[in-house]
Protein backbone atom coordinates (compact mmCIF):
# COMPACT_ATOMS: atom_id res chain seq x y z
CA UNK A 1 0.00 0.00 0.00
CA UNK A 2 1.46 3.29 -1.00
CA UNK A 3 0.63 5.88 1.60
CA UNK A 4 0.54 9.52 0.71
CA UNK A 5 3.73 10.33 2.52
CA UNK A 6 4.20 13.98 3.08
CA UNK A 7 1.69 16.15 4.74
CA UNK A 8 2.53 19.72 4.02
CA UNK A 9 3.05 21.69 7.20
CA UNK A 10 -0.05 23.68 6.59
CA UNK A 11 0.64 26.93 8.30
CA UNK A 12 3.83 27.57 6.43
CA UNK A 13 1.95 27.85 3.15
CA UNK A 14 0.31 31.14 3.93
CA UNK A 15 2.52 32.59 6.55
CA UNK A 16 6.15 31.64 7.07
CA UNK A 17 6.23 33.25 10.51
CA UNK A 18 3.46 31.21 11.97
CA UNK A 19 4.61 28.58 14.38
CA UNK A 20 3.22 25.14 13.73
CA UNK A 21 0.29 24.70 16.02
CA UNK A 22 -1.50 21.61 16.97
CA UNK A 23 -5.00 21.50 15.52
CA UNK A 24 -7.56 23.06 17.76
CA UNK A 25 -5.10 25.32 19.60
CA UNK A 26 -6.41 28.37 17.80
CA UNK A 27 -9.97 27.40 18.50
CA UNK A 28 -9.02 27.07 22.10
CA UNK A 29 -7.63 30.57 22.10
CA UNK A 30 -10.95 31.77 20.79
CA UNK A 31 -12.82 30.04 23.56
CA UNK A 32 -10.52 31.57 26.13
CA UNK A 33 -11.43 34.95 24.68
CA UNK A 34 -15.07 34.01 25.07
CA UNK A 35 -14.46 33.03 28.66
CA UNK A 36 -12.99 36.45 29.36
CA UNK A 37 -15.84 38.14 27.50
CA UNK A 38 -18.36 36.53 29.82
CA UNK A 39 -16.86 38.32 32.78
CA UNK A 40 -16.70 41.73 31.12
CA UNK A 41 -19.38 44.40 31.04
CA UNK A 42 -18.40 45.52 27.58
CA UNK A 43 -17.78 43.64 24.43
CA UNK A 44 -14.06 43.31 23.63
CA UNK A 45 -12.92 43.61 20.01
CA UNK A 46 -13.92 40.86 17.61
CA UNK A 47 -11.01 38.50 17.00
CA UNK A 48 -11.06 38.68 13.23
CA UNK A 49 -7.60 37.22 12.84
CA UNK A 50 -8.15 34.15 14.98
CA UNK A 51 -11.58 33.46 13.53
CA UNK A 52 -10.06 33.63 10.08
CA UNK A 53 -7.19 31.36 11.07
CA UNK A 54 -9.56 28.78 12.51
CA UNK A 55 -11.73 28.72 9.40
CA UNK A 56 -8.56 28.39 7.34
CA UNK A 57 -7.57 25.43 9.49
CA UNK A 58 -10.93 23.82 8.80
CA UNK A 59 -10.51 24.37 5.08
CA UNK A 60 -7.03 22.84 5.18
CA UNK A 61 -8.34 19.85 7.07
CA UNK A 62 -11.12 19.40 4.57
CA UNK A 63 -8.60 19.49 1.74
CA UNK A 64 -6.57 16.89 3.58
CA UNK A 65 -9.58 14.61 3.87
CA UNK A 66 -10.23 14.96 0.15
CA UNK A 67 -6.60 14.17 -0.57
CA UNK A 68 -6.63 11.09 1.65
CA UNK A 69 -9.82 9.77 0.11
CA UNK A 70 -8.88 10.55 -3.45
CA UNK A 71 -6.99 7.33 -4.28
CA UNK A 72 -9.88 5.19 -3.03
CA UNK A 73 -12.42 6.54 -5.50
CA UNK A 74 -15.35 6.32 -3.18
CA UNK A 75 -14.83 2.78 -1.95
CA UNK A 76 -12.94 3.32 1.27
CA UNK A 77 -13.06 0.52 3.81
CA UNK A 78 -11.86 1.65 7.25
CA UNK A 79 -11.08 -1.79 8.62
CA UNK A 80 -8.87 -2.61 5.63
CA UNK A 81 -6.76 0.48 6.18
CA UNK A 82 -6.81 1.52 9.84
CA UNK A 83 -3.97 4.02 9.51
CA UNK A 84 -5.75 6.11 6.90
CA UNK A 85 -8.96 5.73 8.84
CA UNK A 86 -7.16 7.13 11.87
CA UNK A 87 -5.91 10.11 9.89
CA UNK A 88 -9.39 10.75 8.60
CA UNK A 89 -10.84 10.48 12.07
CA UNK A 90 -8.31 12.95 13.43
CA UNK A 91 -9.08 15.38 10.61
CA UNK A 92 -12.78 15.04 11.15
CA UNK A 93 -12.57 15.46 14.90
CA UNK A 94 -10.43 18.56 14.52
CA UNK A 95 -12.93 20.10 12.16
CA UNK A 96 -15.76 19.31 14.52
CA UNK A 97 -13.84 20.76 17.41
CA UNK A 98 -13.10 23.95 15.51
CA UNK A 99 -16.74 24.26 14.59
CA UNK A 100 -17.73 23.99 18.22
CA UNK A 101 -15.18 26.62 19.25
CA UNK A 102 -16.34 29.02 16.56
CA UNK A 103 -20.00 28.51 17.39
CA UNK A 104 -19.44 28.98 21.11
CA UNK A 105 -17.35 32.10 20.61
CA UNK A 106 -19.97 33.75 18.45
CA UNK A 107 -22.78 32.68 20.67
CA UNK A 108 -21.20 34.25 23.74
CA UNK A 109 -20.86 37.48 21.81
CA UNK A 110 -24.38 37.50 20.40
CA UNK A 111 -25.80 36.80 23.83
CA UNK A 112 -23.84 39.78 25.11
CA UNK A 113 -25.22 41.89 22.27
CA UNK A 114 -28.77 40.88 23.09
CA UNK A 115 -28.16 41.74 26.71
CA UNK A 116 -26.86 45.18 25.72
CA UNK A 117 -29.95 45.62 23.56
CA UNK A 118 -32.20 44.96 26.52
CA UNK A 119 -30.31 47.27 28.83
CA UNK A 120 -30.59 50.00 26.23
CA UNK A 121 -26.91 50.47 25.44
CA UNK A 122 -26.49 51.49 21.85
CA UNK A 123 -23.31 49.72 20.85
CA UNK A 124 -23.31 51.11 17.34
CA UNK A 125 -23.72 54.66 18.53
CA UNK A 126 -20.90 54.34 21.03
CA UNK A 127 -18.33 52.80 18.79
CA UNK A 128 -18.92 54.40 15.44
CA UNK A 129 -15.53 55.42 14.07
CA UNK A 130 -15.22 59.13 13.65
CA UNK A 131 -13.73 59.11 10.18
CA UNK A 132 -16.66 57.14 8.82
CA UNK A 133 -14.60 55.12 6.37
CA UNK A 134 -14.34 51.81 8.08
CA UNK A 135 -11.68 49.50 6.83
CA UNK A 136 -13.55 46.37 7.70
CA UNK A 137 -11.72 43.68 9.49
CA UNK A 138 -8.21 44.84 8.78
CA UNK A 139 -7.31 46.39 12.07
CA UNK A 140 -9.85 46.16 14.81
CA UNK A 141 -7.45 47.17 17.51
CA UNK A 142 -6.85 50.63 16.10
CA UNK A 143 -8.60 53.05 18.39
CA UNK A 144 -12.06 54.23 17.53
CA UNK A 145 -12.94 51.23 15.42
CA UNK A 146 -15.92 49.13 16.16
CA UNK A 147 -15.34 46.12 18.34
CA UNK A 148 -18.08 44.35 16.45
CA UNK A 149 -17.71 42.44 13.24
CA UNK A 150 -19.87 43.70 10.36
CA UNK A 151 -22.14 40.70 10.85
CA UNK A 152 -22.51 41.48 14.53
CA UNK A 153 -23.41 45.08 13.75
CA UNK A 154 -26.10 43.82 11.42
CA UNK A 155 -27.32 41.40 14.07
CA UNK A 156 -27.45 44.14 16.66
CA UNK A 157 -29.38 46.41 14.34
CA UNK A 158 -31.93 43.77 13.44
CA UNK A 159 -32.29 42.60 17.03
CA UNK A 160 -32.88 46.17 18.16
CA UNK A 161 -35.56 46.55 15.50
CA UNK A 162 -37.19 43.36 16.60
CA UNK A 163 -37.11 44.37 20.24
CA UNK A 164 -38.59 47.76 19.37
CA UNK A 165 -41.37 46.10 17.40
CA UNK A 166 -42.07 43.77 20.31
CA UNK A 167 -42.11 46.60 22.81
CA UNK A 168 -44.34 48.65 20.54
CA UNK A 169 -47.28 46.44 21.37
CA UNK A 170 -47.54 47.96 24.83
CA UNK A 171 -47.48 51.70 24.84
CA UNK A 172 -48.12 52.09 28.54
CA UNK A 173 -45.40 49.72 29.75
CA UNK A 174 -41.71 50.12 29.07
CA UNK A 175 -40.43 46.57 28.92
CA UNK A 176 -36.79 47.60 29.09
CA UNK A 177 -37.40 50.11 31.84
CA UNK A 178 -35.84 49.73 35.24
CA UNK A 179 -37.40 47.36 37.73
CA UNK A 180 -36.49 49.61 40.62
CA UNK A 181 -39.43 51.58 41.94
CA UNK A 182 -38.42 55.24 41.79
CA UNK A 183 -37.96 57.07 45.08
CA UNK A 184 -38.84 60.39 43.54
CA UNK A 185 -41.03 61.11 40.58
CA UNK A 186 -38.85 64.03 39.55
CA UNK A 187 -35.07 64.13 39.45
CA UNK A 188 -32.27 66.57 38.72
CA UNK A 189 -30.30 65.85 35.59
CA UNK A 190 -27.47 67.47 33.74
CA UNK A 191 -27.29 67.34 29.95
CA UNK A 192 -24.01 65.86 28.72
CA UNK A 193 -24.72 65.90 24.99
CA UNK A 194 -27.12 67.96 22.92
CA UNK A 195 -30.21 65.88 22.34
CA UNK A 196 -32.59 68.44 20.89
CA UNK A 197 -36.18 68.75 21.98
CA UNK A 198 -38.13 65.95 23.54
CA UNK A 199 -41.87 65.65 24.05
CA UNK A 200 -43.16 64.86 27.50
CA UNK A 201 -46.52 64.81 29.16
CA UNK A 202 -45.85 68.26 30.53
CA UNK A 203 -44.74 69.79 27.30
CA UNK A 204 -41.53 70.14 25.39
CA UNK A 205 -38.12 70.28 27.03
CA UNK A 206 -35.07 71.45 25.25
CA UNK A 207 -31.90 69.51 26.03
CA UNK A 208 -28.88 71.67 25.40
CA UNK A 209 -25.45 70.72 26.63
CA UNK A 210 -24.49 71.61 30.20
CA UNK A 211 -27.97 72.73 31.15
CA UNK A 212 -29.50 71.41 34.34
CA UNK A 213 -33.10 70.33 34.54
CA UNK A 214 -35.67 69.04 36.98
CA UNK A 215 -37.68 66.48 35.05
CA UNK A 216 -39.87 63.47 35.47
CA UNK A 217 -37.71 60.38 35.83
CA UNK A 218 -39.79 58.24 33.52
CA UNK A 219 -39.36 60.69 30.68
CA UNK A 220 -35.59 60.69 30.70
CA UNK A 221 -34.70 57.16 31.75
CA UNK A 222 -33.79 56.14 28.22
CA UNK A 223 -31.67 59.23 27.72
CA UNK A 224 -29.72 58.51 30.89
CA UNK A 225 -29.10 54.95 29.74
CA UNK A 226 -27.93 56.24 26.38
CA UNK A 227 -25.53 58.68 28.00
CA UNK A 228 -27.19 61.95 27.01
CA UNK A 229 -28.04 62.90 30.55
CA UNK A 230 -26.39 62.41 33.89
CA UNK A 231 -28.38 62.03 37.03
CA UNK A 232 -27.49 64.34 39.88
CA UNK A 233 -28.05 63.00 43.34
CA UNK B 1 -22.61 20.27 29.64
CA UNK B 2 -24.15 21.89 26.65
CA UNK B 3 -22.56 22.12 23.22
CA UNK B 4 -22.04 25.85 23.65
CA UNK B 5 -20.84 25.75 27.23
CA UNK B 6 -17.50 27.53 27.42
CA UNK B 7 -16.31 25.71 30.52
CA UNK B 8 -17.18 22.39 29.00
CA UNK B 9 -15.17 23.25 25.89
CA UNK B 10 -12.20 24.29 27.99
CA UNK B 11 -12.52 21.09 29.99
CA UNK B 12 -12.29 19.09 26.79
CA UNK B 13 -9.12 20.94 25.86
CA UNK B 14 -7.21 19.51 28.81
CA UNK B 15 -4.70 16.92 27.86
CA UNK B 16 -4.23 13.34 28.78
CA UNK B 17 -1.53 10.88 27.81
CA UNK B 18 -2.34 8.65 24.85
CA UNK B 19 -0.35 5.81 23.37
CA UNK B 20 -0.72 5.10 19.68
CA UNK B 21 -1.28 1.44 18.89
CA UNK B 22 -0.51 1.59 15.20
CA UNK B 23 1.73 3.48 12.87
CA UNK B 24 0.01 6.40 11.22
CA UNK B 25 1.82 8.09 8.38
CA UNK B 26 1.80 11.85 8.24
CA UNK B 27 0.18 12.45 11.59
CA UNK B 28 3.35 13.85 13.16
CA UNK B 29 1.73 17.24 13.59
CA UNK B 30 0.14 15.91 16.75
CA UNK B 31 3.63 15.61 18.14
CA UNK B 32 4.71 18.93 16.78
CA UNK B 33 6.58 17.48 13.81
CA UNK B 34 4.37 18.04 10.80
CA UNK B 35 5.14 15.78 7.88
CA UNK B 36 6.55 13.01 10.04
CA UNK B 37 4.89 9.74 10.86
CA UNK B 38 3.70 8.52 14.21
CA UNK B 39 5.16 5.19 15.22
CA UNK B 40 3.22 2.58 17.07
CA UNK B 41 3.79 2.94 20.79
CA UNK B 42 4.36 6.69 20.67
CA UNK B 43 3.14 8.46 23.76
CA UNK B 44 1.62 11.90 23.20
CA UNK B 45 -0.46 14.20 25.33
CA UNK B 46 -3.64 14.75 23.38
CA UNK B 47 -6.59 16.94 24.30
CA UNK B 48 -9.55 15.10 25.69
CA UNK B 49 -11.79 15.80 22.72
CA UNK B 50 -9.35 14.03 20.43
CA UNK B 51 -8.05 11.27 22.65
CA UNK B 52 -11.47 10.17 23.82
CA UNK B 53 -12.85 9.64 20.34
CA UNK B 54 -9.69 7.91 19.10
CA UNK B 55 -9.84 5.46 21.97
CA UNK B 56 -13.45 4.54 21.27
CA UNK B 57 -12.45 2.27 18.42
CA UNK B 58 -11.04 -0.07 21.03
CA UNK B 59 -14.40 -0.49 22.64
CA UNK B 60 -16.24 -1.09 19.41
CA UNK B 61 -14.02 -4.07 18.77
CA UNK B 62 -12.57 -2.64 15.60
CA UNK B 63 -8.92 -1.80 15.42
CA UNK B 64 -7.58 -0.03 18.47
CA UNK B 65 -6.14 3.35 17.62
CA UNK B 66 -4.88 4.69 20.92
CA UNK B 67 -5.02 3.73 24.56
CA UNK B 68 -5.61 6.34 27.20
CA UNK B 69 -3.92 6.81 30.53
CA UNK B 70 -4.88 8.76 33.59
CA UNK B 71 -3.85 12.38 33.32
CA UNK B 72 -1.23 13.57 35.80
CA UNK B 73 -3.85 15.67 37.56
CA UNK B 74 -5.55 12.49 38.74
CA UNK B 75 -2.44 10.44 39.42
CA UNK B 76 -2.10 8.18 42.43
CA UNK B 77 0.18 10.75 44.07
CA UNK B 78 -2.54 13.42 43.86
CA UNK B 79 -5.17 11.07 45.20
CA UNK B 80 -2.98 10.32 48.20
CA UNK B 81 -2.50 14.02 48.86
CA UNK B 82 -6.24 14.56 48.63
CA UNK B 83 -6.84 11.72 51.05
CA UNK B 84 -4.40 13.24 53.50
CA UNK B 85 -5.77 16.77 53.42
CA UNK B 86 -7.92 18.10 50.58
CA UNK B 87 -7.44 21.69 51.65
CA UNK B 88 -3.71 21.87 51.06
CA UNK B 89 -3.76 20.76 47.42
CA UNK B 90 -3.50 23.39 44.70
CA UNK B 91 -6.13 22.07 42.31
CA UNK B 92 -5.70 24.91 39.88
CA UNK B 93 -2.07 24.02 39.29
CA UNK B 94 -3.12 20.44 38.54
CA UNK B 95 -5.89 21.37 36.12
CA UNK B 96 -7.83 24.63 35.81
CA UNK B 97 -11.04 22.64 35.38
CA UNK B 98 -10.19 19.92 37.84
CA UNK B 99 -13.65 18.65 38.76
CA UNK B 100 -15.18 18.78 35.31
CA UNK B 101 -12.09 17.02 33.98
CA UNK B 102 -12.45 14.32 36.63
CA UNK B 103 -16.08 13.91 35.67
CA UNK B 104 -15.18 13.34 32.04
CA UNK B 105 -12.31 11.00 32.93
CA UNK B 106 -14.51 8.94 35.19
CA UNK B 107 -16.92 8.47 32.31
CA UNK B 108 -14.07 6.68 30.59
CA UNK B 109 -12.35 4.87 33.44
CA UNK B 110 -13.92 2.78 36.14
CA UNK B 111 -12.45 4.07 39.41
CA UNK B 112 -14.79 3.67 42.34
CA UNK B 113 -12.30 4.81 44.92
CA UNK B 114 -11.44 7.96 43.02
CA UNK B 115 -15.11 8.96 43.02
CA UNK B 116 -15.18 8.77 46.81
CA UNK B 117 -11.94 10.68 47.20
CA UNK B 118 -13.14 13.44 44.90
CA UNK B 119 -16.56 13.76 46.51
CA UNK B 120 -14.92 13.98 49.90
CA UNK B 121 -12.47 16.56 48.55
CA UNK B 122 -15.27 18.70 47.20
CA UNK B 123 -17.24 18.56 50.42
CA UNK B 124 -14.29 19.48 52.62
CA UNK B 125 -13.18 22.28 50.35
CA UNK B 126 -16.71 23.62 49.82
CA UNK B 127 -17.03 24.19 53.55
CA UNK B 128 -13.74 26.06 53.55
CA UNK B 129 -14.76 28.09 50.49
CA UNK B 130 -18.01 29.08 52.10
CA UNK B 131 -16.12 30.18 55.21
CA UNK B 132 -13.82 32.39 53.13
CA UNK B 133 -16.70 33.80 51.10
CA UNK B 134 -18.65 34.85 54.18
CA UNK B 135 -15.71 36.08 56.22
CA UNK B 136 -13.42 37.93 53.88
CA UNK B 137 -9.94 38.25 55.27
CA UNK B 138 -8.58 40.53 52.60
CA UNK B 139 -5.76 39.98 50.16
CA UNK B 140 -3.29 38.98 52.85
CA UNK B 141 -3.60 36.31 55.45
CA UNK B 142 -3.74 32.58 55.65
CA UNK B 143 -6.50 31.97 53.13
CA UNK B 144 -4.77 33.44 50.10
CA UNK B 145 -2.89 30.34 49.04
CA UNK B 146 -5.99 28.24 49.37
CA UNK B 147 -8.13 30.61 47.34
CA UNK B 148 -5.52 30.83 44.63
CA UNK B 149 -5.62 27.07 44.28
CA UNK B 150 -9.34 26.86 43.57
CA UNK B 151 -10.35 25.24 40.32
CA UNK B 152 -12.94 26.82 38.03
CA UNK B 153 -15.94 25.12 39.60
CA UNK B 154 -14.80 26.19 43.04
CA UNK B 155 -14.22 29.74 41.91
CA UNK B 156 -17.79 29.92 40.69
CA UNK B 157 -18.92 28.48 43.99
CA UNK B 158 -16.90 31.07 45.86
CA UNK B 159 -18.32 33.89 43.76
CA UNK B 160 -21.86 32.63 44.20
CA UNK B 161 -21.48 32.33 47.98
CA UNK B 162 -19.87 35.75 48.21
CA UNK B 163 -22.47 37.53 46.06
CA UNK B 164 -25.39 35.85 47.74
CA UNK B 165 -24.22 36.93 51.17
CA UNK B 166 -24.00 40.47 49.90
CA UNK B 167 -27.46 40.34 48.36
CA UNK B 168 -28.98 39.07 51.56
CA UNK B 169 -27.48 42.04 53.41
CA UNK B 170 -28.97 44.38 50.82
CA UNK B 171 -32.35 42.70 51.07
CA UNK B 172 -32.27 42.98 54.84
CA UNK B 173 -31.50 46.65 54.47
CA UNK B 174 -28.12 46.40 56.18
CA UNK B 175 -26.15 47.39 53.15
CA UNK B 176 -26.69 49.84 50.33
CA UNK B 177 -26.78 48.83 46.70
CA UNK B 178 -23.43 49.35 44.98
Amino acid sequence: MDYPRSRVPRWTIDDPDRVVTMYGELGNKLVQHAKRTQALAQLPPYQTEIVRAVTREVRDLDRDVARLLDPFEGSFNPSADPATACSLLVDHLCMRRNKRCLMAYHRVRTEKLEELCWTGVDVLEQQQPSDGSEDRGVSQSAGGHSSLSPEEEEYFRLYSDMLAAYKGQWTDVDLTGTLEPPKDLFIDVRVLKDAGEIQTEYGVINLTKNSQLYVRQGDVERLIAQGFLERLS
Amino acid sequence: MSYYDIDSILTDAQKLPCTFELEVPGLGILEGNPGDDIKAGTRIDLPLWLGEMLSIGARLGTSRLVTLDMPDALAERVMNALKADPRTVDLRALAPHFYTLSERILEIFEEEEMVDVLINTFKKRAAEISDHAHNPRGAVGDGVDFLRGLDETERQLFRAAHDRAKQVRIWAGEAKKK
